[in-house]
């Protein structure tokens, strides 16, 4: 294996190998089964002690009348009936009784019959009296027929697609530029510390006499990519599994299918080159980390030195956040083009529609060889960083850093 | 061969290497003195090019470059790895980049830990282990790659007497090996124990340079140790007698002002008189050492 190739293997095995990362990527997984757990818990339990009890022995009535989730068919009898009605196990039970060609129906209970269940009731006890009417009325085929006639009803909806469309563009946008600033907050962070622990100890100074420092660089750099694409592989892989699992579930069922092209489009948003601007940020801001750990002598100072990575990064999210609505502002329009923030900023265009081909291409390449020229620049001067350590201030430390070679 | 030629560093303002030339012979250990911030570090960063400098640093013949790396082995002067990786794992990152593979690691650990009396295993966690034993373990690090040029900066620091001896016997192992080594120390007594040559340096300077014995014979042999029945006192006050000391066994330590008068005072002691010791040495390195750095203050 080559010396980069060992310096990621090192580095990604004692990244993932930590309780922190576990934690990290396990979270959001725990978050989401812990909300999922918690309604079908609730929804469960809520849902015996509302069904109510069909007492009747007309089988085919109580037979139509069970169609329905919040009929239990467990207590058949009167006395059974009010026996669970008084240990809370139903909120009620309907009693229908026949006589002389007319069916009455009384509910005995402790809440209330919902209006859906009150229509759903009297639509299948009002058939079936219909049923007994034109049976008593003897009347002939014709006229049964003509007696059955229902009115007809249609719903013809027309749907506004540009608020759709808008939601979908917002939903896309917001939820990319969170994944971006939690991944970019945990990473700077986590880099300038892990390269300042490095700092204080002289195997640095072995490791130097191994392999060039600009390498090492790299493949430290390589490294914390891993990571990162780790991190996200394990929420792309989880999301697909949440995503056929989701319509399986009955408590899911109908939120997922009632919103599934919706789903859909914010996933077709999430990829295609919002990705690149997403990793390419995601490294640049990782370059830069790394060069603020390098600049500090004490790893507890790594929070302090990381300050300015952290506030280009905010202005980004903040500003993204609050211009997000407005694509086509000129503010958004330059700063797409700005790299640190057009990782930010273009991808509203992007999934906005209003950013051109070419305008896409020139932010892209300008984003990249920002991203390459500062790895190949904080590489170069990587040793004189790393093997100065006296304490003499970020700048100063930046300055003999770079004298040093 | 290890060649420094005309080596030059400034630090902003500071000269810290003003023109250090020597030479390491193949299968040589040399031993390189100075005073704090002489520029003894700054020199081992210019061999291994941490450093930018002026002048040229050959070994067998050729620059110094990536390319070596291989070949070189660096125990720094600070003892520092990585506390939470287990001593496998530390030993295995380190050799992996000198080009060990993981199957030859396993092989050459355990024949190391051995040879080097660590206390520990394998797999037990860096931090688990004493200062000493991990002192032993960045030593691993340095040596188990077999590098032809060693250069250790101050590896006898911190380490009790046994260990001490065990590092000088594990030094001269490594020069049976057919390696070139150089290490700096501030105790004369092992540089004068384990190496052939000696490089002392003051003021960014080379001062002194060669053989240990050959260098201490040109200071003269103006030491002479005696023990019989003069005292202190008449021992001071024999011409050409600068100074008179007692050592610790008991026998008096004379300084000469030239060595040639110690044919005159040895007729002088032992005229009729018993003479247990009359020794005629030169000055120890540490003596030297102080002489020097006091000529550079």
């Amino acid at each position: 294996m080559s010396q980069i190739g060992v310096v990621i293997r090192e580095t990604y095995r004692r990244q993932v190998k930590a309780w922190s990362f576990l934690i990290l990527v396990i979270s959001p997984f725990v978050f989401i089964l812990i909300s999922f757990g918690v309604g079908y818990v609730s929804s469960n339990t809520g849902q015996n002690n509302n069904q109510v009890a069909v007492v009747t022995t007309d089988a085919s009535l109580r037979h139509e009348l069970q169609n329905s989730k919040t009929v239990t068919a467990k207590y058949g009898t009167t006395t059974r009936a009010k026996q669970a009605v008084k240990n809370d196990k139903i909120k009620g039970y309907l009693k229908i009784e026949q006589s002389k060609n007319k069916i009455a129906a009384v509910y005995h209970g402790t809440k209330h019959l919902t209006q859906n269940e009150k229509r759903s009731f009297l639509e299948v006890i009002g058939q079936k009296q219909q049923e007994i009417n034109v049976q008593s009325a003897d009347l002939s085929q014709a006229q049964a027929k003509a007696l059955g006639m229902q009115p007809q009803f249609e719903q013809v909806v027309k749907t506004d697609n540009n608020d759709n469309q808008e939601t979908i563009k917002t939903a896309s946008f917001m939820l990319l530029l969170f994944i971006m600033y939690f991944i970019l907050i945990t990473y700077t962070s986590a880099t300038a510390q892990e390269i300042a622990a490095e700092k204080g100890t002289k195997i640095m100074e072995m490791i130097f006499s191994s392999m060039t420092a600009q390498k090492y660089f790299y493949g430290k750099i390589g490294g914390i990519f891993c990571v990162i694409a780790t991190q996200i592989l394990i929420y792309i892989l989880g999301g697909s599994i949440l995503y056929s699992l989701a319509p399986r579930f009955e408590f899911s069922k109908q939120i997922f299918n009632d919103n599934k092209t919706f789903i859909d489009k914010i996933i077709a948003n999430l990829g295609s080159l919002n990705l690149i601007y997403v990793i390419a940020g995601v490294v640049l801001f990782t370059v830069l980390a790394a060069l603020c750990g390098a600049l500090v002598v004490r790893p507890e100072d790594a929070t302090k030195a990381t300050q300015p990575a952290l506030y280009i990064v905010m202005v980004g999210f903040f500003g993204a956040l609050m211009l997000g609505q407005n694509p086509t502002n000129i503010i958004v329009e330059v700063l797409s083009f700005v790299p640190f923030l057009s990782s930010f900023f273009m991808p509203i265009r992007i999934i906005d529609g209003s950013a051109g081909t070419v305008q896409v291409i020139i932010s892209l390449l300008i984003l990249l060889a920002s991203t390459f020229g500062l790895t190949f620049y904080v590489g170069k001067i990587y040793s004189g960083l790393i093997l100065q350590t006296d304490d003499i201030g970020l700048l100063k430390s930046f300055r003999r850093g770079i004298s040093i070679k | 061969m290890l060649k420094v030629d005309a080596l030059y560093k400034n630090f902003s303002d500071k000269k810290v290497l003003r023109g250090i030339n020597f030479t390491v012979p193949s299968g040589q250990i040399a031993g390189l003195v100075g005073k704090n911030g002489a520029g003894k570090t700054t020199i081992f960063h210019s061999i291994l090019n941490f450093v930018g400098f002026e002048g040229e640093i050959t070994f067998d013949g050729k620059k110094l470059t990536e390319k070596h790396y291989s070949q070189i082995g660096y125990l720094p002067e600070e003892r520092s790895l990585m506390p939470k990786l287990t001593v496998f794992e530390q030993v295995r990152f380190l050799a992996n980049l000198k080009g060990v593979s993981t199957k030859e690691v396993q092989k050459r650990l355990g024949e190391w830990l051995e040879r080097l009396q660590v206390k520990g295993k394998p797999e037990d966690k860096i931090k688990s282990l004493s200062k000493g034993n991990q002192q032993k373990i960045q030593l691993i690090c340095t040596l188990l790659h077999n590098p032809k040029l060693i250069i250790l900066d101050e590896p006898f620091s911190g380490l009790d007497p046994i260990n001490t001896d065990l590092l000088k016997q594990v030094i001269l192992d490594e020069k049976k090996r057919g390696a070139t080594i150089i290490f700096s120390d501030h105790d004369m007594t092992n540089v004068e124990e384990v190496c052939d040559d000696l490089i002392m340096i003051s003021n960014g300077k080379v001062v002194l340079n060669g053989d240990i014995q050959a260098v201490r014979n040109s200071f003269g042999l103006t030491r002479i140790f005696v023990r019989s029945d003069w005292t202190k006192e008449q021992l001071a006050g024999l011409p050409h007698v600068r100074r008179v000391s007692q050592t610790k066994s008991g026998s008096y330590r004379l300084e000469l002002d030239d060595e040639k008068y110690g044919t005159e005072l040895f007729e002088t002691i032992t005229k009729g008189e018993y003479v247990q010791t009359f020794d005629q040495q030169p000055p120890t390195l540490n003596e030297i050492f102080k002489i020097k750095a006091g000529e550079n203050k």
